[in-house]
């Protein structure tokens, strides 16, 4: 083991600030794979957050622990209906799919070409007070009753995190425009609607991105935990030219950001997919004020010579390693990535997404070990 | 370069439809037409070769071709472009729903001239046995999102085994997170994460098989 003498609040906030921490902290987004491992059916761990909640801090004691905790338990906190994301239908464990699947989303077109001047004409908002009852077959006041009902567990076991000197890093959280446009219109329609009608694509956007920034707002000051979780997953250079992200991507992104910089948040921009030709960009975002989290696509390496100065990064341990490696291969996999992206400090040692079900324990504590025990090879320049 | 071919490239929807029903109004033979969009789809893959089009660009260029082909294909004799095409079938694995890249993949390989058979989602082992010994297809193509579907990607390539398929039929397994260590898992031929790549690599194979 390594000398410690940080604690884990001090390791992940020096790292965001880029500086070396005491060693590399390592964090972890699991909800799926504690259950798995504690033989609970995923469908009971999604419905019960006591048995959840338990279920995460005893995997959590198991590993030896680690440094931070991104999601709390599997509740995605807000503090109304109002939610800056897409109503995805759901395939969940126990409903829609067996008591021990992972879940899954049902993507589906469900919002048409004529909804976009719903949205132009109500703002964000405005439009969910029709679209949430017509998507999910439940009032807004249902909606809202339940969501303040979770709301109130997620906050309470985000204190048993604190209690155990486990900073949660996840207060709030939101999707990019593109992101939720791409999964209520379906990845298709909206890939036409991009080069169809831009215009239209893009006044919707206008008309929804400041509700987006309200409502996180407002889940961070009722949650009281200044981080904001920001997944963008269909906007890359994977899928779209840098001319679709100049006009569609990145401007929202900024203004996004800026306002929750304003806000006093921090925020981790959750970049699922290959994002190498967009992360010239991120060194326009604040300084020290996000994580780029990788999933392993993006090439991680080119992400350090590009934000070494500028944003910490988090990641990138494969899905498919985890499940299907062996500890030798994580624990080769995590010295590399303290070396080269852990040299000089900004970085983060994490799961690319969420780590997976089905992960192997004996590679996820490898992942936790090499944290621990391994101090980077290379000096910085 | 032909109008209607450069149209496509362009990615020029209306144009696109305009030039076709006019060529179709005046009796062109839509044997040639046919020849032009594919033509045009051609031009969209060198365009991405070179970084200059994306997946955006080759899941529209797609849809306009789709549509286009739909106002010639009841003129197009029947068996015409059957002839040559190597057949393939896919799905997504048994306990994985996701269909979003299966679907986009399907569409490329249908236009670069593959006979698709689609099982759609959740598909059990034994469905993709039961389908590969009815077409005779000689390609099969997986997809999965979800580290459990690795799992059910082997299953099946060990039951193709048992059947008896295995000699003969290629695999390719392919999704967001798919690497070597997945193909290497489940016994497959190939692997890939981005569908491009992919149907490069099915075309290879079926120049080869024409061989
Ligand atoms: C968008 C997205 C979502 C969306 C839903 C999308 C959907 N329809 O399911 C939302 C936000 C709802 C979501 C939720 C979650 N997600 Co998600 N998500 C993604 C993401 C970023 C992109 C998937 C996508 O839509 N791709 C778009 C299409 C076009 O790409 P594609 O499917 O890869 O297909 C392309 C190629 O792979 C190829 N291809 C695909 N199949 C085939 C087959 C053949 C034969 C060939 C030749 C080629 C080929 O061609 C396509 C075109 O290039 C992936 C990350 C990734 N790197 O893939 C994670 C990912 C699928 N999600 C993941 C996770 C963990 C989740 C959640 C559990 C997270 C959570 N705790 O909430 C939930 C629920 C599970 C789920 N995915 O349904 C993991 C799943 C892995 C695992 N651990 O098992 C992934 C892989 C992220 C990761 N890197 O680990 N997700």
């Amino acid at each position: 083991m390594l000398k410690e003498t940080m604690t884990r609040k001090e390791r992940i906030i020096s790292a965001v600030n880029l500086k070396v921490p005491d060693r590399v902290p390592v964090a972890m987004w699991m909800i799926q794979f504690p259950l798995r491992y504690k033989g609970i059916p995923q469908s009971l761990g999604y419905k019960d957050p006591v048995v959840t909640i338990k279920a995460l801090t005893d995997t959590f004691h198991d590993l030896g622990g680690y440094d931070g905790q991104i999601q709390g338990d599997s509740i995605w906190p807000s503090s109304s209906w109002r939610i800056s994301a897409a109503p995805t239908p759901m395939h969940r464990p126990g409903q829609e799919g067996e008591e021990n699947e992972a879940l899954q989303a049902v993507e589906r077109e469900i919002m048409t070409v004529e909804d976009y001047d719903k949205i132009i004409a109500k703002g964000w908002n405005g439009f969910c007070e029709e679209f949430l009852p017509r998507v999910t077959g439940r009032s807004l006041d249902k909606i809202d009753a339940s969501q303040k009902k979770l709301l109130k567990v997620y906050v309470e076991d985000a204190k048993k995190w604190n209690g155990i000197d486990v900073p949660v890093m996840f207060g709030a959280s939101t999707c990019d425009c593109q992101m939720i446009l791409s999964l209520c219109r379906s990845f298709s329609k909206f890939t036409f609607d991009l080069y169809r009608i831009p215009d239209k694509v893009q006044a919707v956007m206008d008309a929804m991105v400041d509700d987006l920034i309200q409502n996180v707002i407002n889940d961070s000051r009722a949650t009281g935990i200044p981080w904001v979780f920001f997944p963008l997953e269909r906007g890359s250079g994977a899928y779209y030219s840098l001319k679709i992200w100049e006009r569609l991507g990145y401007p929202y992104l900024k203004r996004m950001v800026d306002a929750f910089v304003a806000e006093g948040l921090t925020t981790i921009l959750h970049f699922d997919t290959d994002w190498t030709l967009n992360l010239p960009y991120l060194r326009d975002l604040p300084r020290t004020k996000c994580i780029c989290e990788l999933d392993s696509k993006t090439d991680i390496f080119k992400a350090k010579k590009i934000l070494k100065d500028h944003m910490c990064i988090m990641g990138d341990v494969p899905a498919s390693l985890l499940s299907l490696g062996t500890p030798e291969d994580v624990t080769a996999y995590c010295e590399k990535l303290i070396d080269v992206v852990g040299v000089g400090g900004g970085f983060i040692l994490s799961t690319g997404c969420e780590c997976p079900i089905d992960a192997k324990f004996e590679n996820v504590k490898a992942m936790i070990d090499t944290a621990k025990n391994y101090a980077c090879q290379i000096f910085p320049q | 370069m032909s109008e209607l071919a450069e149209a496509l490239a362009g990615l020029n929807e209306d144009y696109v439809t305009k030039i076709v029903q006019r060529k179709v109004t005046a009796g062109e033979d839509p044997e040639c037409i046919l020849a032009e969009l594919r033509q045009g789809m051609d031009i969209v893959g060198a365009r991405h070769k070179k970084g200059e089009y994306f997946l955006g660009e080759l899941v529209f260029s797609g849809e306009i071709f789709k549509n286009a082909m739909k106002t010639i294909e009841p003129r197009l004799a029947k068996n015409q472009s059957g002839k040559e095409q190597v057949k393939l079938v896919l799905g997504t694995v048994k306990g994985d729903i996701h269909n979003i890249g299966k679907d986009i993949v399907g569409n490329l390989l249908k236009i670069a001239g593959f006979d698709v058979y689609d099982l759609g989602i959740d598909v059990p082992k034994n469905a993709f046995v039961k389908k590969l010994k009815e077409t005779d297809a000689a390609i099969l193509g997986m997809s999965g999102l979800l580290t459990p579907s690795f799992e059910a990607m082997k299953e099946t390539v060990e039951a193709l085994k048992t059947a008896g398929l295995r000699y003969k039929v290629k695999v390719i397994v392919g999704g967001g997170i798919v690497t070597e260590l997945v193909r290497k898992h489940c016994g497959a031929d190939a692997w890939t994460d981005d569908g491009i790549k992919g149907v490069e690599i099915c075309r290879a194979w079926a120049q080869e098989m024409k061989k």
